[in-house]
């Protein structure tokens, strides 16, 4: 593993700074420090851009090079974005979540073969156009969520203004309801999705930041639960009464907006 | 343990929301959400066909009166949910197709 960097001068002595996401060079490590042999020269280096990623394990940044990589030789990306559950901290992901924006038509299934045969991690791929992702960010609160976290191959700049389509947030909210027909049966991790879901779907529809974190806090506000403990099912049916009456005032928020649309 | 009637209710509850959000798919001019979270979820048809598992007989339709029951009951929750989005404004919803894809279910799940 290699870094390209610079010398700058201190005070008292002078330094080099290192990324704190990095594949390696960690805290206490002795290193050895060369000069660059031509100058001017670059070396081609993986710099990612990280956005609502705070720490990254060594391993993980070293697997996103590598999907890079990967995803790279087999359709030419205008960007590659990972996110999801693989971006959490510790191992308890199921998959990495690559969102490949491209224009071209790709076989998607034949990436996802050589990511798992090479890499042995199950690839969810959705690919898509710009268009459809800025579309998808205006109306959808789960594109929003999803990029709230993640990390790409390029930087992403999208001035996107929220737009409130009532068909889209119906829709969404509608999987929800499943938790209320289902109590009994559904498991804590399902239980926690249809439940970030409908707060997430709230949140938008107040125009309010989305992330995982401010659902989270929203989940414990409105809810009077932790996330972690629907996540564990480890609620009663007072949970259930209170998500009922969020689950009603998201609706009738929805149903609000019909009448402001044009 | 549940009893043969909740279990029929709770099929129905959700073979109702999937059936909804077929028809609210239909009614909407772009389809541009994707299941980014929650795709290892099982959704409202999922759960449906694991409950019509456990109503015997399990391999054939129901008794004509238990089936005409579940039919009824499907239709007229269908219907709740797609009138209320009406009296509310939201417009292209299809309820001519309420009879047919509760007729496909029905046929599907094997409960005619």
């Amino acid at each position: 593993m290699e870094i390209i960097g610079r010398i700058s001068k201190g005070t008292k002595m002078d330094q080099i700074y290192l990324p704190k996401n990095r594949g390696g060079f960690a805290s206490g490590e002795y290193v050895l420090i060369t000069p660059l042999k031509q100058s001017g020269e670059k070396e081609k280096r993986f710099k990612p851009y990280f956005y609502g990623v705070k720490n990254l394990e060594v391993i993980k940044l070293r697997t996103i090079e590598e999907i890079f990589g990967l995803v790279n030789q087999s359709i030419e990306p205008e960007n590659i974005i990972i996110t999801g559950s693989f971006l959490e901290q510790g191992f308890g992901f199921n998959d990495i979540d690559i969102l490949v924006l491209a224009e071209r038509k790709a076989n998607t299934e034949r990436i996802s073969e050589k990511i798992k045969s090479q890499i042995g991690i199950k690839p969810h791929i959705i690919l898509m156009g710009t268009k459809s992702l800025i579309s998808g960010l205006s109306s959808d609160p789960l594109y929003n969520l999803m990029l709230s976290k993640c990390v790409s191959l390029k930087r992403i700049i999208f001035n996107v203004k929220r737009k409130i389509n009532y068909k889209i947030l119906d829709l969404i909210l509608l999987k929800s309801k499943t938790l209320i027909d289902n109590f009994e049966i559904l498991n804590g991790k399902e239980k926690y999705y249809l439940t970030l879901n409908m707060v997430s779907v709230l949140l938008f529809i107040q125009g309010k930041k989305l992330s995982k974190e401010i659902v989270n806090k929203e989940i414990g506000r409105l809810l009077k639960v932790d996330a972690e403990n629907i996540r564990e099912n480890m609620i009663n049916r007072e949970f259930l009464r209170e998500y009922k009456k969020v689950y009603s005032q998201t609706f009738n928020l929805i149903m609000e907006s019909i009448k402001h649309e044009k | 343990m549940k009893n043969r009637g909740q279990l029929i209710e709770i099929f129905v509850s959700n073979l109702a929301n999937s059936i909804v959000h077929q028809i609210l798919e239909k009614a909407t001019d772009e389809q541009i959400y994707i299941d980014g979270y929650g795709k290892e979820m099982r959704n409202s048809r999922q759960i449906a066909e694991n409950y019509r598992g456990k109503i015997n007989p399990i391999d054939m339709p129901l008794p004509v009166k238990d089936a005409e029951e579940v039919r009824q009951k499907l239709k007229s929750k269908v219907n709740a949910e797609l009138r209320l989005r009406i009296s509310g404004g939201y417009k292209n919803i299809n309820l001519e197709l309420v009879e047919e894809l509760v007729s496909l279910a029905l046929k599907e799940l094997k409960v005619v």
